[in-house]
């Protein structure tokens, strides 16, 4: 049930299931209130309200004729209240940037049916291409959202940033999903015992195993378990895992862009204007190359395990920059 | 005691079916639960236009002959879309894009409700697009041609937006800044509170204004220095991934042991210097000299920052 809905919105929903029922003519209740969120009950008193409004004088040709039984609603509403309405400015964007978005994924609108609705949808809002969404396109993202709908089981190869090492894994796929910048498959990783989130950039290889998995085995499996840990630590949609250790890091103002590149637990200023940024640790990889990016405009306060981590990272790709020479290719 | 709904309801009805503006008087004769008279009656009116408008019905007010002046109507073409003659097909796909897509408000499910298309349930969401309060405001003013002005790292800016672009996990809005008379690129995360939004059609551009050209695709492409193609040693590990990402022409030189020299063009050393950083000891910049020597002086520095006190 939700909680209390105020007049504006119940308005708002009551015109949208009378402009389906306009266009509809008739609905089970049932079917009807899970379209629009509602119970049954709530759904039938709108609705009983609704039949009660018309034009003046309300005479009974005037009203709206809805009929509401048990089980159906049957509604003579006339041709006007089954036009589309007009959206406001935030429902046009999130209607075209849904639609932009999924054109955006390979494959994802074979028929051009997404397309073509938007193309007419476009024209009547009396825009086009105002807005590009680019959800990137990494090598193995059709083979894994094919493993995805078809429930194969597959073996990743699969480079770990944590763990700066690469590794074949057995995974039951349960989702591709593009967040922050990225895409991911979620899957029940076989190596791990447990749900894992994977980049889908760092797949170096997909082999399907034969096995097709029930899509329900893997999911309970995990039950309990709330969303999946990242296969990588350290990257987008990150939790800090219990064993981080949150690092002080004092940057400058050209290093300030570190608080928008990745997730901070906390943020303070020194006196003689440089930032500390509180970032949880849970990857020395990943630190290492975060200060190697960072270079001169970042400081390690503390802690004092981490303090010389950037120093050491920057010696050791120097060492490399030693022994190769300069070959002018 | 009528229900504020059911007020509301026919509020819409009577101003939307009559295309003479009413009275005050008149429309409350007409919805029942208006009280009876004066300032009571007036309030209860504006707060259901403020509802209305909250939730997209603007009702219009003109002058009227008579006592009381103004009138008021909803003007069908306020409330109304043209006929949007979706396919069946058509109209399932929108459903599908609305579920699949997150962001991180109901707008979408709002929109399907006002076509008539209420989405079906069940659809499991698969991209997620940052949502930000700005987005709509602006997405009206590039459709609507209008200039906008917001503060940008703390210079105000006034801008003819072009297009709205997501990518990599961030939204941008590309446009031609009016005061520099030039071409830019904003992070729309990065502008301090909202924009403000001009009069339709003052955002005027010139005609070679390119907006798809304002954002190049990669982060060493994005600066306004002379071009250089500098070569980039990818060890056999990550060397997949890597060409993934730059493209196949852009290898140079697959070595014997699975390494690849991607040769890139560069027109920004220092974006270029923190993508092959990314990479840590899997990749070296072999040339040329000068951009060989300015990541070695690089790590130099890094190597040599002072040990805390």
């Amino acid at each position: 049930m939700p909680a209390r809905v105020d007049a504006g919105q119940r308005l708002h929903r009551l015109l949208a299931v009378l402009t389906w029922l306009a266009r509809q003519g008739r609905a089970p209740v049932a079917e009807l209130a899970e379209r629009f969120g509602l119970s049954p009950d709530e759904l039938i008193a709108d609705l009983e309200l609704a039949a009660c409004c018309g034009l003046p004088p309300y005479t009974p040709d005037q009203l709206m004729e809805i009929m509401v039984d048990e089980q159906e609603v049957v509604a003579n509403l006339g041709p006007e209240l089954a036009r589309p309405r007009r959206l406001t400015a935030a429902e046009g964007f999130a209607l075209a940037a849904a639609a932009r978005a999924i054109e955006a994924v390979p494959g994802a609108d074979p028929d051009g049916s997404l397309a073509r609705g938007l193309d007419k949808l476009e024209a009547v809002l009396g825009h086009r291409d105002r807005l590009r969404i680019d959800l990137g396109e990494p090598p193995h993202l059709a083979e894994l959202r094919g493993a995805v709908e078809s429930g194969a089981q597959v073996e990743l190869g699969y480079y770990s940033v944590s763990s700066d090492e690469e590794s074949l894994r057995v995974v039951d796929p349960l989702s591709v999903l593009a967040l922050d910048g990225h895409w991911y498959l979620d899957g029940y990783c076989h190596r791990a015992g447990d749900r894992r989130r994977f980049r889908v950039d760092r797949v170096l290889s997909v082999r399907p195993t034969g096995k097709t998995v029930d899509g329900g085995v893997s999911d309970s499996s995990s039950e309990g378990s709330s969303a999946p840990r990242p296969g990588d630590v350290g990257e987008a949609a990150f939790v800090p895992g219990p064993d981080a250790v949150v690092a002080r890091v004092a940057v400058d103002g050209e290093g300030l862009w570190l608080t928008d590149a990745v997730p901070t637990v906390g943020l303070e200023s020194l006196p003689d204007g440089r930032t500390v940024v509180l970032l949880a640790v849970a990857s020395p990889v990943w630190f290492d190359r975060l200060l190697l990016r960072l270079g001169p405009h970042a400081e390690v306060l503390g802690p004092p395990e981490l303090v010389d981590a950037g120093r050491r990272a920057a010696d050791r790709l120097l060492d490399r920059y030693r022994r190769s020479a300069a070959p002018v290719t | 005691m009528v229900d504020r709904l059911e007020r509301l309801t026919d509020l819409v009805l009577v101003l939307l079916r009559d295309e003479r503006p009413k009275p005050l008087r008149e429309i409350a004769a007409e919805v029942p639960g208006y009280p009876a008279e004066g300032e009571a009656r007036r309030q209860a009116f504006e707060r259901d236009k403020r509802t209305l408008r909250d939730g997209g019905v603007e009702v219009t007010a003109l002058p009227i002959e008579g006592r009381e002046q103004v009138g008021y109507l909803i003007r069908p073409e306020d409330f109304y879309l043209p006929d949007l003659d979706l396919a069946p097909d058509e109209q399932a796909a929108l459903n599908l894009a609305v579920a699949g897509v997150h962001l991180g408000d109901p707008s979408g499910r709002d929109a399907l409700w006002r076509l008539g298309l209420p989405a079906s349930a069940g659809v499991q969401p698969f991209a997620d697009l940052t949502a930000l309060p700005a987005l709509p405001v602006l997405y009206d003013a590039v459709r609507r041609r209008a200039a906008v002005t917001f503060e940008y790292r703390g210079d105000p800016r006034h801008v003819a937006p072009a297009l709205l672009r997501f990518r990599g996990g961030w939204w941008y809005l590309v446009g031609f800044d009016l005061e520099k008379q030039a071409s830019r690129t904003f992070r729309v995360d990065r502008m301090d509170g909202p924009p403000t939004v001009g009069e339709p059609g003052s955002a005027v551009v010139p005609d070679d204004f390119d907006p798809s050209a304002a954002l190049p695709e990669e982060p060493w492409r994005m600066g306004e220095e002379v071009a250089v193609p500098v070569d980039v040693l990818v060890d056999a590990g990550l060397a997949p991934l890597v060409v993934a990402e730059v493209g196949e022409s852009t290898v140079h030189d697959r070595r014997p042991d699975g390494a690849v020299v991607v040769r890139l063009e560069v027109t920004n050393v220092a974006r270029l210097r923190s993508w092959v950083l990314e990479l840590g000891e899997h990749a070296e910049v072999l040339g040329p000299d000068d951009v060989r020597a300015d990541m070695v002086s690089w790590l130099e520095a890094t190597a040599a920052t002072p040990v805390v006190r």
